[in-house]
């Protein structure tokens, strides 16, 4: 395949030709498997962490895609419209798994700074860029952090800061305004920063 | 913090540390207001908890987007294609 062939193919800017694709067009289908089956295998595994169900996750989103696509209405990018499916239907199958051990929403909360009369009530102790450097499994640390969030948070962190899709198409995705978005994603980020504290601060020495 | 920068917080002439920590997401991004973004610069220059707690938040940012890889399952395309050949009725 030559370049410009691929690109075609796989290029990110490419629409598919709907047309094609509301007739059920097994070419047209399967350029749209191949071009986007990636990207949207990525955001779903990152929701799960399981592979095999995010595999069948995947095969499920394009045949409802090719159920469903007389309901799509142009209104948002054609490839929206099929993560969002993809997007329902991972955090169904989340919901239903009981490998759920992210936050009740009110420990969620606790993890929200306080303030009194505008002010931060406790102090704010620095981290310690060498711990931070010396602590090889800080991905793991982060992504178990991730994990833990409730779900809509964790969904938008993957969404938003992972795959750095914008603020319009995650609420698009989600079926959100941009605003709780913009909410959530800080909130989350907030409540990240609280679990990491206690693996980054600086250590006291031990007093003898 | 100064007393003065607290009076000023208190009379509502600056912000406070409620207003700049629920603000950092568009401080981060630069949507703020110039004039706004600059009174979060001042605050956050001498505010001994929210100098710390921003520059956690981006370091929290900067982790997440390092991210991980995620490695794809071999012949996910031809799987995909070939359990909808199976139960989409395609037309060649
Ligand atoms: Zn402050």
């Amino acid at each position: 395949m030559t370049e410009t062939a691929r690109s075609k193919i796989e290029g990110p800017s490419l629409e598919p030709d709907l047309d094609a694709l509301l007739a059920g067009d097994e070419k047209a289908f399967e350029r749209l498997v191949t071009q986007e089956s990636p990207r949207l295998f990525r955001i779903v595994f990152r929701i799960l962490g399981d592979e095999e169900e995010s595999q069948n996750i995947i095969q499920e989103t394009f045949l409802q895609a090719f159920q469903r696509i007389k309901t799509f209405r142009r209104e948002s990018k054609f490839t929206t419209w099929l993560y969002a499916i993809g997007i329902n239907l991972a955090r169904g199958s989340l919901r239903k798994s009981k490998r759920m051990t992210s936050l009740s929403d009110s420990d969620f909360d606790r993890l929200q700074p306080s303030f009194s009369k505008g002010m931060f009530v406790e102090t704010v102790a620095s981290w310690d860029p060498l711990r931070i450097a010396e602590q090889t499994n800080r991905h793991e640390i982060l992504h178990r952090a991730i994990d833990r969030l409730p779900e809509d948070y964790k969904t938008i962190v993957i969404l938003r800061d992972i795959e750095e899709h914008s603020t319009e198409e995650v609420a698009k995705m989600l079926e959100i305004s941009g605003g709780a978005v913009r909410v959530r994603l800080h909130r989350a980020r907030v409540a990240l920063r609280e679990m990491l504290n206690p693996h980054f601060q600086y250590q006291r020495q031990s007093a003898e | 913090m100064n007393v003065v920068y607290t009076i000023k917080t208190l009379l509502g002439l600056a912000p406070n540390c409620k207003k700049v920590t629920s603000f950092l997401a568009d401080y981060v991004e630069g949507t703020l207001p110039r004039k706004v973004s600059q009174q979060f610069d001042e605050h956050l220059g001498m505010c001994k908890c929210c100098g710390p707690y921003f520059d956690q938040y981006r370091t929290t940012i900067d982790l997440i987007k390092e991210g991980r890889e995620v490695k794809l399952p071999a012949e996910l395309v031809e799987h995909t294609m070939t359990f909808l050949r199976n139960n989409a009725n395609l037309s060649r």
